[in-house]
């Protein structure tokens, strides 16, 4: 019976007033760039600080969805590595992310977002990422219910299906990440919340929190969502609109959705979990904030986008909603930094709704920066200074329009 | 949950009939020699603590009025003066 003892995923540590980095944020970032450090560099002299508990934010609130159908080459090219790292992982932390490997559909309903599928699907058919161009027909075939008559005011007029795209158990990730971080040594403390941070010479000497000083000489800034408030710690002004995304499911049904789909003119991404429920979202609040207001509102949105979309889901109730914070940025791709502003300074944000499927590459090439002091070749499209410089990335191209900052 | 915004002309309003405007951030910097750095800067850039700030407001499906007002980002909610 042995398989019933309860072990821990991760140890307890002692809080050390001294770690040579330091790590705000226990979600997924911050925790594979923990693991990465400690496994790949031999820095094991890490602390994860976590003002909740691991996964609060984002890494436990997002819509589980992976995929590598971006826009832009760098963008590409870092998400697809992402995706491989998913069955690496696995094996790595001997842990089940309970990657469904089941590709994700998006819908086009206008001439101008089928022409954005076609650039899409070349682009990543260039670089060697599946992507291929559906008919409506293919759609229906592939999403059972999905209405592509006329009725609609917007009827699909082509899919862009991207296999290699799926969705992961986002818990499994953090708790995976954690006890293959806590295996190397790193500490992980939670309800440890960072209020201030101190410098001294341009450097970065530690933070304070409420569990006292905590000293180091690299700090990770990887809140997720909560970025641009450690930043602001510090009196630094980012690029960063925090906003949140609301998302919801339904009661379980029998399996029907074997693929993600999503539609970004009726603002809906959808996908059936492994338990039977519609997991659905993608509405966004508009105005500034760090908390996890979800709202009836978006409820009654989400209901007639998804019912517009697959009639016969008329009827099933929605048994929870919830809301995360997406870090915006003006185009939509990631800011990760180094030695920004204070020597041992690294930033890790702005990452959108894009956070959780980039989450342990992100770790790994952090971690590679933090490291090495040396920014990864990988990275440097992601610099902060791209939007001074006025070279924004392609990202929007992409984008379906949800709001006033795209 | 949703919240209520003070219009000065309609009163306590659902949060959704407005449209969020931005923080207050100053006059905008004069045309003259305005580098894209700054310019950049002024619209893009933000510092966004746990801490109530001015912000504009458009009441878009009420009375039309653009008006200030302060909020809370750590709690989403109008701060009352």
């Amino acid at each position: 019976m042995s398989y019933l003892r309860l072990r821990r995923l991760w140890k307890p540590s002692p809080l050390k007033r001294r770690y040579e980095v330091v790590i705000i944020g226990g979600g997924i970032h911050g925790l594979a760039t923990a693991y990465y450090l400690a496994r790949h560099h031999g820095i094991r002299d890490v602390a994860v600080l976590e003002s909740q508990y691991i996964g609060f934010g984002g890494s436990g609130r997002n819509t589980a969805i992976v995929r590598a159908n971006q826009r832009t080459v760098e963008n590409v090219r870092l998400y697809e590595e992402g995706l491989k790292l998913w069955r690496v992982l696995t094996d790595e932390l001997d842990y089940n992310l309970m990657f469904f490997n089941c590709g994700v559909l998006g819908l086009g309903h206008s001439e101008a977002s089928v022409s954005a599928f076609r650039m899409l699907c070349n682009t990543h058919n260039f670089l060697g990422v599946k992507s291929e161009l559906l008919d409506p027909q293919q759609c229906a075939e592939m999403i059972p219910g999905l209405d592509i008559s006329d009725r609609l005011a917007f009827p699909v007029q082509a899919g862009l299906y991207h296999p290699p795209g799926g969705v992961v158990r986002h818990d499994a990730v953090v708790w995976g990440l954690a006890k293959g971080a806590s295996a190397h040594g790193v500490h992980i403390h939670q309800g440890c919340e960072v209020q201030g941070i101190d410098t001294e010479g341009g450097r970065v000497t530690g933070v304070r929190t409420t569990l006292g000083p905590i000293g180091c000489k690299r700090l990770g800034i990887m809140a997720g969502g909560y970025g641009g408030a450690v930043a602001a710690m510090l009196g630094m002004e980012l690029p960063i609109h925090p906003l949140t995304i609301q998302a919801m499911v339904t009661h379980p049904l029998k399996p029907f959705l074997h693929h993600v789909f999503s539609s970004g003119a009726y603002h809906v991404y959808a996908n059936q979990t492994l338990k039977g429920e519609i997991a659905t979202g993608a509405h966004m609040d508009p105005q500034v904030n760090y908390t996890n207001d979800a709202t009836a509102y978006y409820l009654k949105h989400q209901a007639e986008a998804l019912t517009e979309l697959i009639p016969a889901l008329r009827g099933v109730r929605f048994m929870r909603i919830w809301a995360g914070l997406a870090d915006m940025t003006p185009d939509m791709a990631p800011i990760m930094e180094g030695n920004l502003g204070y020597d041992g300074l690294f930033l890790d944000a702005g990452w959108g709704y894009f956070g959780f499927k980039s989450g342990p590459v992100a770790g790994k090439y952090m971690a590679e920066y933090m490291a090495t002091d040396e920014r990864p070749a990988m990275l440097r499209a992601f610099q902060l200074k791209r939007f001074l410089e006025n070279r924004y990335s392609g990202e929007t191209a992409a984008a379906m329009k949800y709001g006033h900052w795209d | 949950m949703t919240f209520r915004l003070t219009c000065p002309v309609c009163g306590k309003r659902d949060v959704y009939e407005f449209t969020f405007g931005g923080q207050e951030r100053g006059p905008r910097p004069g045309q003259e020699g305005l580098s894209a750095e700054d310019h950049f800067r002024w619209t893009q850039y933000r510092l966004i603590p746990y801490a109530p700030g001015e912000e504009w407001w458009y009441h878009a499906q009420g009375c039309g009025l653009w008006f200030k007002t302060t909020r809370d980002p750590a709690t989403n909610r109008e701060v009352e003066e």
